[in-house]
């Protein structure tokens, strides 16, 4: 059966306008009354349960999931298709195995849902540790509607001071003691689309939405500096360098270079791997981007269908070695322009084997991929990458109660060793948790931990 | 204390139409946009991205456009896109400028005006290009030599210019005097004291203007090289807020400008200003041009500019929405610094931004009646 061609699937299937997932047996009464799920047969040595946010109903994505610089696992339960939304944070618990709501961002930054203007909806790859204080910075992003309308467009509104999103807000969570320590608007009228901490000199690095500026945020000063344009498709992450120089890519998949000393945004000349037969490097824009435990290169992939795996040297050469890994998804028909839903890979992180591990999507498809009955339509597998041999090896499969789980945002390993992942494609939406087999976890395997979200 | 607001009904019967609306609704809602880069797409590549912000545009009356970047270094830059063409070539970085003040096209050549942060502004002439030969099958660029005339007015940084009705000579502000540089001569000299603001613009019956202060416009005759001060009253209005900009009907000579708070108006050397013909829905106005037909298309407001159109057949100012391209690059439109009319209509803006592109704009055809 086709699926239904239109904007942003996820998003009328995670806000429930259209019917769910199409061809799902209805599994509810697996889970139980926390939001809990465990796939009964999960034919893997890792174990995959899946966490709802059942105390946020409205939320309908998870964009965000880090680690805090305590080790412990935070996410975003963001509430982005509902009029008045607002983003909530939440954290889980090892000790009860559960989710803990730690507090709604809009009533922390004075930016109610019902404020009429664009809300405080969620936080998009925007949690950024600093391990010198226990501090978990994180910054807000737009979408989500005012209370009275169905949709907001930041271009449309962007003069309309009633309507208007306020700005990105930044909030200083102190993980000791579960307090916001302060906040400020990192940028005005816009979201943060993705966020870093370069903790030596205490700045944050944002890339803003819509206009897709380069935003330097001064932690100590708390001032904010607007370096400027990259280009019209965000970037889905940033990462840096050990010269402390921050990197992401243009709109034609071309690496782009901030570097502190020169005060400068540059564009490499070279294009990043992307797939030669239907693509041109447009929107091969990174995003997600893991560091390797190596400290010297940085594992990417890339936002569009068909994303490309790659390994970054950033340190070698005036612009980098970049290894070309090749596809992360499976073939497909090349003469229909795939959605970014669907063909997916996201949540790269490195557990404490020194392995990547990685979900990318697998679907159904009758010519290049006729799956048998044990398989749903779309699928959501868990790959695990050498990084010496790129040797990539099936380990899991996500299992969710209701709804597919192709769709992974984020990744990381907590300080036991487990995986979790983001999800977007429910509502209310929600987290999976991998639990690693025994002999390849190990204590605060996630050190050193990743600098951006 | 403000009401509460209710919730929206999403099962509303309107509320897909509506959110349509809201999202395709904001973008280019008439005519259609082209990005270009700076560059020769798939044989170059753009001028840097922080070096590319396009602030002043020209044109021959063939329809080859002229255009100076600022940003870390300036760049000055021809475009071509009729006939077997289809590129922007970046002719030269100007080392020590960071600011286009303005290009102005001659008959045989073209100057740039340039600024940087040391000394004053300095021009710069080469000759116009030629024609490559076909831009589909085989190639071939020089960068071409350049004169450079040093600065117009010691110390003081150009703030505008425009080439006179015959493309002898490009007439020139700083902010305290008026320049003539004489395009075939290479000689530049000072006309004249003006407290140089804003834009210039070339009048219907070849005066050039510009502001003198906030009430007035002066006027400079190129042919007999006098200034007239307050040569003409602006009509009532926001004069002292934001610089002038115009748009110039080209085979009539009529001129349109706005005030700070986007109130339109005409002005014709005979006739003086028109009454205000409308306003547009955001401002300040920045860069617009008129196409063939007399139709007005700007840009206007803060950070994240809306298009307009103005039409004098019917009086209407429209909000045609946010610029984006999608075709050749696909690219949103935030800024723009310059803007001039192409040689079929099609109008050129030059995107004042990181990576800036040439946004060619092909206006709407109207249909019979």
């Amino acid at each position: 059966m086709p699926w239904p061609m239109d904007r942003r699937e996820f998003l009328k299937i995670s806000a429930g306008l259209v019917p769910a997932a199409v061809g799902l047996a209805q599994a509810a009464e697996a889970g139980n009354s926390a939001g809990k799920y465990q796939a009964p047969t999960t034919p893997s040595l890792y174990k995959s349960t899946w966490y709802e946010f059942t105390k946020h109903p409205d939320s309908d994505t998870c964009w965000s999931l880090s680690v805090g610089p305590d080790g412990r696992i935070y996410a975003a339960a963001c509430a982005e298709t509902v009029p008045g939304g607002t983003v909530k944070v939440v954290r889980y618990n090892e000790a009860r195995d559960e989710l803990d709501y730690l507090f709604d961002l809009g009533d922390k930054v004075d930016d109610p849902g019902d404020s009429g203007r664009a809300t405080q909806c969620k936080i998009h790859y925007s949690f950024a540790p600093s391990m010198h204080d226990g501090v978990l910075y994180m910054a807000t992003h737009l979408s989500g509607p005012p209370i009275d309308q169905p949709a907001y467009s930041p271009w449309l509104s962007w003069h309309d001071e009633k309507r208007c999103f306020r700005g990105s807000a930044l909030l200083a969570f102190d993980t000791k003691t579960d307090e916001v320590k302060w906040w400020d608007t990192l940028i005005p009228k816009e979201g943060c689309r993705c966020l870093l901490h370069d903790e030596d000199r205490g700045l944050l690095y944002a890339l803003s939405y819509p206009r897709d500026h380069f935003i330097i945020y001064d932690l100590k000063k708390r001032t904010r500096r607007d370096i400027g344009r990259i280009g019209s498709v965000n970037s889905q992450a940033l990462f840096l360098d050990r010269k402390h120089r921050v990197w992401t890519t243009s709109d034609y998949g071309h690496l782009v270079r901030y570097t502190p000393e020169s005060d400068r945004l540059e564009m490499s000349p070279f294009t990043l791997p992307h797939n030669p037969e239907f693509q041109t490097g447009f929107h091969s824009v990174f995003y997600d981007a893991a560091p390797a435990p190596d400290g010297e290169s940085v594992f990417a992939g890339t936002w569009i269908a068909n994303p490309y795996l790659m390994r970054i040297w950033p340190n070698d050469g005036e612009w980098p070695r970049v290894e070309d890994l090749g596809p992360s998804t499976q073939k497909r028909d090349p003469t229909i322009p795939k959605d970014t839903f669907a063909d997916h890979c996201g949540g790269l992180t490195f557990a404490g084997d020194g392995q990547l591990y990685y979900v990318a999507s697998r679907w159904r498809d009758p010519v290049d991929n006729p799956m048998d009955a044990s398989h749903k339509e779309r699928e959501g597998v868990v790959w695990r990458l050498n990084p010496k041999t790129y040797e990539r090896e099936e380990v899991a499969r996500l299992e969710h109660p209701k709804n597919f789980a192709q769709y992974v945002s984020r990744g990381a390993v907590d300080h036991n060793g487990d995986l979790f992942f983001a999800h977007v494609g429910s509502h209310p939406s929600g987290i999976f948790k991998v639990s690693m087999p025994p002999e390849r976890k190990r204590p605060n395997a996630h050190l050193p931990i990743r600098m951006w979200g | 204390m403000e009401d509460k607001k209710k919730k929206y009904d999403m099962n509303r019967p309107e509320a897909r139409a509506l959110m349509d609306e809201i999202v395709h609704g904001t973008f280019m809602k008439e005519g259609t946009m082209v990005a270009f880069p700076t560059c020769f797409p798939g044989a170059s590549i753009p001028i840097a991205p922080d070096e590319s912000r396009i602030t002043a545009l020209d044109a021959t009356p063939e329809g080859v456009v002229y255009g100076g970047t600022s940003g870390h270094r300036a760049h000055v830059f021809v475009g071509m896109f009729h006939g077997v063409t289809g590129v922007v070539f970046d002719l030269k970085t100007i080392e020590g400028a960071t600011q286009s003040a303005a290009v102005c096209c001659g008959q045989k050549r073209f100057v740039a005006c340039v600024n940087g942060p040391k000394g004053g502004g300095r021009i710069l002439a080469c000759a116009l290009q030629p024609l490559p030969f076909d831009l589909v099958q085989e190639w071939g660029f020089e960068r071409p030599a350049f004169e450079d005339w040093g600065e117009a007015v010691a110390g003081e940084p150009i703030v505008h210019a425009v080439a006179d009705h015959a493309n002898d000579l490009a007439v020139g502000v700083t902010p305290r005097h008026l320049f003539v540089a004489d395009l075939a001569a290479s000689k530049v000299e000072v006309a004249g004291e003006v407290p140089g603001a804003g834009r210039l613009a070339l009048a219907s019956r070849g005066g050039i203007v510009g502001q003198d202060g906030a009430g007035h416009l002066w006027r400079f005759d190129p042919k007999k090289r006098t200034l007239q001060r307050r040569a003409f009253a602006l009509p009532a209005g926001q004069w002292d807020r934001t610089p002038l900009t115009w748009s110039r009907v080209k085979h009539q000579g009529l001129l349109y400008t706005a005030d700070g708070a986007g109130r339109l108006f005409s002005f014709d050397e005979d006739k003086g200003f028109s009454a205000s013909l409308g306003q547009t829905m955001l401002a300040p106005v920045g860069p617009m041009a008129v196409t063939l037909d007399g139709r007005v298309f700007g840009f206007c407001g803060p950070d994240l500019a809306k298009m307009f159109g103005y039409d004098p057949a019917s009086g209407r100012v429209t909000n045609l929405g946010v610029a984006v391209s999608v075709i050749e690059r696909r690219r949103y439109g935030y800024v723009f610094g310059d803007a001039v009319p192409g040689r079929d209509g099609e109008l050129y803006f030059g995107e004042d931004d990181n990576l800036g592109h040439l946004f060619i704009y092909f206006p709407k055809i109207r249909p019979l009646t």
